[in-house]
């Protein structure tokens, strides 16, 4: 870290210098993994999004109380470094109000937060989505907005809750534009087949996803252990356990119990207090659904297939409407072909005949005459692949759990079986 | 700001109209992880010099007021001296508007404190906000973020009056019994969490599904074997046995269903050709996808 300050020191005393109010800072008390924030000419690219649990907890929430509506709210944090930390989010209200009512809640709920030291710099949003087609124009818009002013280094995280609970994993994206779409944008030409095959831009490059991390701070960690192994620390803990006015249910106790007995008797103290160190990774109350052998199968998956099959309804009309644009375009080439075609004819022949040929009509008299037809813009067909392709991949990458799960139920009504015979 | 004066003698006997009867007492109380996560994220984020910081929860009731359940909660800036307490009521007051707008079911049900014990002020903000929660009892939640004992020694108490006329100052905390509410989604990120809190590098990576399945199936494994160990013992003799557990164990072992065994393998077939069939299918959608977006290029 102290080398990171050597190198970022350079540009902050240029800043400082040229601002006599930031003169009087005293930039030997900022900690050293600070130093870049002051740098705000750095330009590192983004490599990775940590999230603290509060915000993801918060998200979650959001997104599990209004499904399956899809929500949205404001993230906070810091970028240091290329490394964007998103330490708190809030949620924006769904229902309909005026967008300055919207911005109002939004800057009085920042300032708000301020007041209690929260990270007041927003650093993106967050939408929770179902069956993965998140992949919207509006989504595109607002994302490029936040990269255009909020910072450069703004993401959109993506949350499922359908997907978390069926899973039994955390699924939460965090995506932004990529330069290619940016600057097509900002062109502002429109996307023809010409601009987005110029650009490189294809269904797949419109986002680019950047890798999320969850990291939780000591205190965090400490309240994780602690709901993870409710009965404090020790085996007579447990006998209170049951008396403790703030206690889990029966069956957690029970399980508890069950597991401490299992791995605290029969060996040594230190074996015991290892055994039991060994079984906080057991995450008791983290079980997810990660192995419920009924889940991901049925109603999401018939839900899921179905909207692949809206999803390739479309991609068949859009190619079709652009097979017809195209047809109609060639169309209007040929015409304008034969029309200069027939005027040279007639030219030739006036000449034959030793009269004055008649005036070429110069390029912008043809063009007002055969106006091209303009391309309907390909970003619709290309969100509409992209959206395809995401949910394909997920439905192909949730078949390899799915298997895994079919051969565990075989196992276990063999099992079942057996012993019933 | 609302100013808390502790009074300066026991007989200075102020009449106040602030004495709240609460009209039923809250039983049972249900907290969201994610309030718990808030708070240490407000000690964290205190000033300098604070010892503790104090919030207000948020939540919902069922309609007699016997069952709380604490949803959220925000942070409320206060101050406190040797005999006087200042909470922000405006900043308390504001915030609870623009929640209202989010989530508009939620109430304020109580407030959070950090510390491991009561803080000498808790009577009077336990009065402000018993007002503020009427006509219900305000619920306490206090989180020991020094870790005096070991543990976070997370308590919800509920305020009851006391002494033959009840005054603000006077309040007997009486613990509230509670219980984590985990649902579904929430699990997963926690899950997450407890992943960061154990590996090296302090931060847990999003895994794919597949990994995940694998993990659980390894803890799964610990799981039976320390069991499997455990009957062993009991049957041996050597271990006492617990009625309860044995309860457990019958049930789990009750809840997996009697087949017949060529019905199983008929579902087993044609589920196993529904899934080869749909991983064909996406797979032949992304060639499509592929190829159409390479025509695409060429033309």
């Amino acid at each position: 870290m102290a080398g990171d300050g050597k190198t970022q020191a350079k540009p902050m005393t240029a800043l400082l210098n040229e601002d006599n109010e930031l003169a009087a800072f005293d930039a030997s008390a900022v900690p050293a993994q600070l130093l870049p924030v002051l740098d705000v000419e750095s330009s590192a690219a983004l490599r990775v999004v940590r999230v603290d649990p509060l915000a993801i907890l918060k998200i979650v929430k959001h997104a599990r109380e209004s499904y399956p509506t899809p929500v949205n709210g404001q993230l906070l944090g810091l970028e240091i470094g290329g490394v964007l930390e998103v330490t708190n989010a809030f949620a924006v209200p769904t229902q309909p109000g005026s967008d300055e009512d919207m911005t109002q809640y939004q800057v009085e709920m920042i300032q708000s937060l301020r007041e209690v030291n929260v990270d007041s710099s927003s650093v993106g949003w967050y939408q929770s989505t179902r069956l993965g087609d998140f992949l919207q124009q509006p989504l595109l818009d607002v994302q490029a907005s936040y990269q255009a002013s909020a910072g450069a280094a703004s993401v959109v995280l993506i949350h499922d809750t359908a997907k978390s609970e069926h899973s039994g994993n955390l699924s939460l994206r965090a995506f932004r534009l990529t330069p290619t779409y940016l600057d097509l944008i900002r062109r502002g030409s429109g996307f023809t087949t010409r601009d987005v095959a110029a650009h490189g831009l294809t269904y797949a490059n419109i986002l680019e996803e950047v890798p999320v991390h969850v990291a939780a701070s000591a205190l965090g960690r400490a309240l994780v252990a602690e709901l993870q192994w409710p009965a404090g620390a020790g085996t007579d803990a447990d006998a209170d356990a049951l008396q403790r006015p703030s206690s889990f249910n029966a069956k957690l106790r029970a399980r508890a119990q069950a597991d401490d007995a299992a791995g605290g008797a029969g060996s040594g103290d230190a074996a015991g207090g290892a055994a039991r160190l060994g079984s906080r990774g057991l995450a008791r109350p983290m079980c997810t659904g990660a192995l419920d052998l009924a889940a991901g199968g049925g109603g999401s998956l018939a839900r899921q297939l179905e909207a692949m099959g809206e999803l390739m309804d479309e991609h068949a009309h859009d190619a079709s409407q652009w097979m017809y644009w195209k047809r109609g375009e060639a169309k209007v080439r040929v015409q304008r072909q034969q029309f200069v075609q027939r005027q040279a004819l007639a030219n030739a022949a006036r000449e034959a005949r030793g009269e004055a040929p008649e005036p070429v009509p110069q390029d912008a008299e043809l063009d007002r005459r055969f106006a091209p037809l303009p391309e309907p813009s390909r970003l619709d067909a290309l969100l509409n692949a992209a959206n395809l392709g995401l949910l394909a991949k997920g439905l192909t990458q949730s078949r390899g759990p799915a298997l895994a799960k079919m051969y565990m139920a075989q196992a276990l009504h063999g099992a079942s079986a057996g012993v019933s015979e | 700001m609302l100013n808390l004066n502790l009074p300066a003698l026991a007989s200075s006997i102020v009449k106040s109209g602030a004495t709240t009867v609460a009209t039923s007492t809250t039983q049972q109380c249900y907290v969201h992880p994610v309030v718990l996560f808030s708070v240490l994220d407000h000690y964290l984020r205190r000033n300098d010099n604070q010892e503790r910081v104090i919030g207000t929860l948020l939540g919902v009731r069922s309609d007699d007021g016997r069952i709380v359940e604490i949803r959220s909660c925000f942070a409320v800036p206060h101050f406190e001296t040797e005999d006087q307490v200042e909470v922000d009521m405006e900043h308390h007051r504001s915030m609870f508007a623009l929640h209202k707008r989010a989530s508009a079911r939620e109430q304020i049900v109580g407030w959070y404190a950090t510390g491991n014990k009561l803080s000498k002020y808790a009577a009077l903000i336990q009065d402000f906000y018993s007002r503020e929660a009427a006509p219900f009892n305000a619920v306490h939640l206090i989180i020991d973020t020094d870790l005096t004992d070991g543990n976070l020694g997370i308590k919800c108490l509920q305020g009851s009056p006391i002494g033959v006329r009840a005054h603000p100052e006077n309040c007997l905390f009486l613990p509230l019994p509670y219980e984590m509410q985990y649902p579904d989604a929430e699990l997963t990120a926690l899950q997450a969490t407890a992943d960061s809190a154990e590996s090296d590098e302090g931060y847990a990576v999003m895994i794919s599904d597949m990994e995940q399945l694998e993990k659980s199936i390894d803890e799964l494994c610990a799981m039976l074997e320390r069991v499997t160990a455990y009957v062993h013992r009991v049957c041996e003799g050597k271990e006492k046995p617990n009625n309860l557990i044995g309860k457990y164990l019958m049930d789990m072992l009750a809840i997996v269903p009697n087949i017949d065994a060529t019905q199983f393998s008929t579902l087993f077939q044609t589920h196993l050709q529904d899934i080869l069939m749909v991983a064909y299918l996406t797979n032949l959608t992304r060639a499509q996808l592929n190829i159409a977006d390479r025509l695409q290029r060429i033309i």
